[in-house]
This record gives structure tokens, sequence and C-alpha cells, in this order.
């Protein structure tokens, strides 16, 4: 059965150092949750306080209606996949996946039964005998996983299980992870600073920094309407310039920059003036040709330092007056470097931000 | 299709070997040949050189029975009592605050020739020494109490012991300090209590440096010869103490050279046997 889960004013230190500061969200059952965030902003820290490695100093961590502070973690219903597999290296790959099912006490004679619907979920059928030291990364990870579902956890935890593979098999794995959560409908907690990962896999993503939540919501709607500088910063890349504010009506706003004077509109900036950050995403940025109309647009004009082409699309680094401007177009142009260039910037693409 | 045969040509580069190996064949190779040939009756240095099979016929008398179980006996006793204290404490080293300084604390022993070590505790275990004082005085017993040079070994095992604990106990430490913590919060987030942690990770994975250690110290007191002369039963004693008399005493090389050959040979046969047992008793984990 899947569980939902809550934390409540969770608050860890370690000797001065805060690692989570008055934390609080809520999971529903058999969401896919991504915590995201730089190295040191509390995520892992976070996770091992869901599984019961490490106690809070404050605060209360609920899985459905039932407070969990005091509990264990072996007797906290939740199945972690870690970062380095941490596979039982005298065990053989059956056993590996059975000691869940030993430890819980499920009878014996349903553990073959069901150790290999877990083997053959993760498409490991045939590798029972083998030890951990003689697969693949990619397979001691399979491992990791069906050691994991094969107890049926209420919530599974993943802690960065992904960062020791190649950039292939990441794709191809972070699928298989999805999949199965959805197949078996298990609450998940994914951990990870890998931006892209989070942005692919998650129905929510919960956005962290210096042991806070900064953002909590969709993928689409972080990456389009990140709330802070910091998340437009860490989640893609992002042309993040100083501006001074005005509002004119409505969503629409003046503003004045280092690339010129701008129109956007930005149905949630809250404020009608001051000093702020507007972002722009680089895929937002588009090149107007000669005698091609820009209608209601943006216009920046600018000089091409670098181009690079990437193959899925073609990187232009230029400069708009004094500003560096980025913009990934569309990998058919021909720009080379040195061109002096017309860019288009839709109003509804420039995000007002605090800083 | 071509044939796979091909010319094998001689690796010059093998001669850089010769430094290392070349010291340990002659040596080991060399001694050991000596030592055959010497219990055949040749290069005898005491009487003429001749080969004869007569050192090999009177050998398997009484004291060499009774010396070879004793020297059994001590190295089997010695090592289970090292490895039932170094075992533990090795684990309850990793859990204390400080642990590197009761590490390093716990080593000193090791640095302790085995001469002195032996009469330190000589010192407290004699028939005048500081625990038979003690005890008299507290009236718990009449008379001071035979530890020293007793029947049955209980000084040598004990010197032992105190000599062999923290060499067990460096290679115990870093077998259980290898077993990593996130293997271990793996099986517990996966439903295992403190107990099954201990016998299903900590254990298992600890276990091959535990069979070692444990031969490797079997080893060292299965050959010892100044321990057991001088806290040991003055009979039997070791095998290195009745090979030592026989030649130096008795100035019978040959008979030595015999003796020496049968406690490599209980060694090696004792190893294998071991080894044989220990890799059967892993596999089946």
């Amino acid at each position: 059965m899947a569980e939902g889960l809550s934390l409540k004013n969770i608050t860890k230190r370690f000797g001065n150092f805060t690692a989570l500061n008055n934390v609080s969200f809520d999971i529903k059952p058999g969401e896919f949750v991504t915590l995201l965030g730089p190295s040191g902003c509390g995520k892992t820290t976070l996770l091992r306080i869901i599984a019961g490695f490490l106690e809070p100093d404050e605060g209360e961590v609920w899985f459905g209606d039932q407070k969990m502070n005091d509990v264990p973690p072996h007797k906290r219903n939740t199945a972690m996949c870690f970062q380095s597999y941490a596979l039982f290296p005298h065990k053989t790959v059956y056993e590996n996946i059975r000691f869940g099912l030993r430890m819980r006490k499920v009878p014996a004679s349903q553990h073959r039964a069901l150790v290999e619907e877990a083997m053959a979920m993760v498409n490991l059928t045939g590798l029972e005998d083998r030890k951990p030291y003689e697969l693949s990364g990619g397979q001691q990870q399979r491992v990791a996983l069906a050691r994991s579902v094969v107890v049926r956890p209420n919530i599974l935890l993943f802690d960065e299980p992904l960062s020791n593979l190649d950039a292939k098999l990441r794709e191809k794995v972070r699928v298989e992870i999805r999949d199965l959560q959805r197949k078996l409908g298990i609450t998940a907690i994914y951990v990870t600073h890998d931006q892209s990962e989070a942005l692919a896999i998650s129905d929510t993503i919960i956005s962290m920094n210096q042991g806070a939540i900064i953002q909590k919501s969709d993928p689409r709607t972080i990456y389009d309407r990140p709330v802070s500088k910091f998340i437009a910063d860490f989640i893609g890349t992002a042309n993040l310039v100083p501006c001074t504010v005005t509002r004119q009506q409505g969503s629409l706003f003046q503003v004045q920059s280092p690339y010129g004077m701008l129109l956007a509109e930005d149905k949630d900036f809250p404020h009608d003036s001051g000093e702020y950050y507007l972002c722009i995403r680089p895929e937002d940025v588009r090149p107007v040709l000669d005698g091609e109309p820009a209608g209601e647009d943006n216009i920046l004009e600018g000089v091409v330092k670098n181009s690079i082409y990437m193959g899925n699309t073609l990187d232009l680094f230029a400069r708009v007056q004094t500003e560096p401007l980025r913009a990934s177009v569309w990998k058919d142009y021909h720009i080379e470097e040195g061109t002096r260039i017309r860019f288009a910037v839709p109003r509804s693409k420039i995000r007002i931000l605090e800083g | 299709m071509k044939t796979a045969r091909k010319k094998r040509k001689f690796e010059w580069g093998y001669l850089l070997l010769l430094p290392g190996l070349g010291y340990i064949l002659f040596f080991l190779a060399g001694a050991t040949g000596m030592m055959i040939a010497q219990s055949f009756g040749l290069f005898n240095y005491t009487a003429e050189s001749r080969f004869s099979l007569e050192y090999w016929k009177g050998i398997l008398n009484e004291t060499f029975v009774d010396d070879l179980l004793y020297s059994l006996k001590i190295a089997v006793c010695a090592s289970l009592l090292c490895i039932c204290i170094a075992y533990p404490l090795a684990l309850i080293i990793k859990k204390l605050p400080g642990e590197r300084t009761i590490l390093s604390l716990v080593k000193i022993p090791m640095f302790i020739p085995a001469l002195v070590a032996s009469l330190l505790i000589l010192n407290i275990i004699d028939y005048h020494g500081i625990l038979n004082i003690i005890l008299v005085r507290l009236q718990i017993i009449e008379e001071p109490l035979r530890l020293r040079n007793d029947s049955w070994g209980v000084a040598a095992l004990l010197i032992q012991a105190w000599k062999n604990i923290p060499f067990m106990l460096i290679i115990m430490y870093s077998a259980v300090e290898a077993v990593r913590r996130d293997v271990i919060d793996a099986a517990r987030n996966l439903g295992a209590g403190r107990l099954a942690v201990f016998t299903q990770i900590i254990v298992p994975l600890t276990l091959p440096s535990a069979l070692v250690s444990v031969i490797l110290v079997f080893i060292r007191v299965f050959n010892d010869y100044v321990i057991s002369k001088t806290a040991g039963p003055l009979y039997p004693n070791t095998i290195s103490n009745l090979m030592h008399v026989t030649a130096y005493l008795y100035n019978d090389w040959p008979s030595a050279a015999c003796i020496g050959c049968l406690m490599v040979i209980t060694a090696v046969s004792f190893v294998s046997v071991y080894n044989y047992l220990s890799k059967k008793l892993l596999q089946n984990l």
C-alpha cells in the first residue's frame, strides 16, 4: 500500500551547522517526489531522517496517520536505493534480493516466487547466482532496485541512485525506475543534484538550498516559473541580470536592464516596482534575420562572440550592450562568430525574480 | 585458418625479479634442502657425514610426540583465546569515542620483544610475584600459586595471549572498519535489527579476516621458542625447544633436522587442512 508522508517543522543541526531549518511538506500516496539541490543543501540528511537513520532535533515525521519519530529504521516500511548500491558483497544476487523478505518474516515458501518476480521486473533473470562484484554498475543498480521493491515498501527512497552510471545508462534506468514506481504505485522520494534527472522523473520537485525549501512544484512550473534567482540559475541555464521594474498595467512590466528597455509579461510577480532580476532562458531567445518581422517581441541587438554547434542546438554566446546573453537556437542556423545580430524575446518569456 | 602456434620468446624482463626472488629461493630452498639432507645424515657437523635412515627411525619417540602434542595444544588454545578476546574487542573499540588512541595503546605489546614480555609477566605471576603476594596478603590463598613453568602451560598461554592479541586486533579492527556504513544501513532499512545486522552482515564480512588471523597466530605460537623456554612447563615443551636441545645439548644435528622437517610438515598440513575447511565454511555462509 502506498502511503503519504508528512514532514512537520523538521530541524537538524550538526554542531553549529544547521543542515535543515524548519522544513515541512506533504507528499501524496503514490507521488514521485524529487529533492533537488546543490551538495550540502540538506537533501540527503532529509532522506536519512525519513529512513530513520538520523533523528531530527525538532519536528515530526508522519507516514500516513502514524507518527514515526520513535520508530527505528528496521520497523519503518521504507526501502532505500543507495548511491553506492550498498549490496551485500558476500551474498549472491538472489540472496541480496531475498534478504528483506527474510528480515520481514515473509513465509519462506513465497520467497522464490517474489524474488523471481522482482528480478524479472528489472531484467535480471538468469543472474541469480552471481556475486555483486561479478556485475556491471548498471546491473548492480538493478539488483539494488529489485531488493528495494521486493519487500513492497510503503515508501521508496532513492539517494542519488544513478550518479555512478554513465550518461546513456542513466537516462535508460531513470525511465525504468519511473515505470516501476508507477506500476507498483509506491510513493517515491528521490534525491538528486542533477536537474535534468529531476525534471524527467518527478511528479513534484522540491528544490532546496541551505537547509530550506525554496520551491515545491511540478517540473514544468519549476522550470518555466521559478520563484527565485537561485532556482532559475540551478535548474537549467538562464540569463540573469539585475533590472529596475515598473508595472505598466495588469501583468505588463517595463524593465530597465543592461540589455536595454524591455517589456515583460509576468502574472506571478507581486510587486509594482523596484530593483529585481530578470531571467531569460536561452531557448526562448530567437534570432531575427533581416526583413523578418518581430511583432510584439522585445528586440535585443548584439554581437555573437562564440557560436558553438552542439548537434541538437546551436549555442550562441553574444554580447548585448555590455552584458553577455546566451541563446540556444535551432541547429540549422549558420551564424558565424562576430556577426551583428538581432534577437527576439517574447514578453511572456521574461520572468522577473527576487534576489 | 592460421595456427595459433607462436614461438615463445624468452622474456628478459623476468630477470628483474632476480634480486627479490633469488634471495628468497636461495635462502628458503637452500635452507630447506640443507635441512632435508642433514636429516639423512649428510652435512653432519658433529659426526661423520654419510647417508643413513637411522635418524628418522629414532625420531618418533615419546618425547617427540609429547612435545608435538604440547605445541599443537598451546597453539590451538592461544589462537582461540586470542580470537575470543580480539574479535569482540575490535567491535567494541569501533564504537568507543577516541578509538584511535585506544588502538595505539593496545598496540604497545607488539613493540615489546617476546623475551621481555615473558619476563615482565613472570614478575607478576611468579611464586613471589605481585599477584601471589596480593592474594596471600588478602588471605584469599594460604600458599602462593605455582603459575610459571606449570605442567599445563598456563603461564605460557597467558603470555602468548598478551603478545598476540594486539597483532590480531589490528587485523580484526581493519576488518570491522572495512564493513561499509551504507551496507549496514541497507540491512537496517530492509528490516534487520541489531542482532540480524551482526549475524547477517558483520560476522560474514569479517569472518575471513578472523580465520586468517587465527592461523597466523597459530603458526606464531606453534613455532615459539622463547616464551615456552622461560614460562612454559619443563616437560613437555615446544618442538622448537626440543630441536634446540637436540642440536646444541646432545650435539645431534641430524635428529634436530628431522624434528625441523616434521615441524614444517605438521605446520603446512595443519594450515592446508585449515584453509580447506575455512574455504568450505565461507562458501556455505
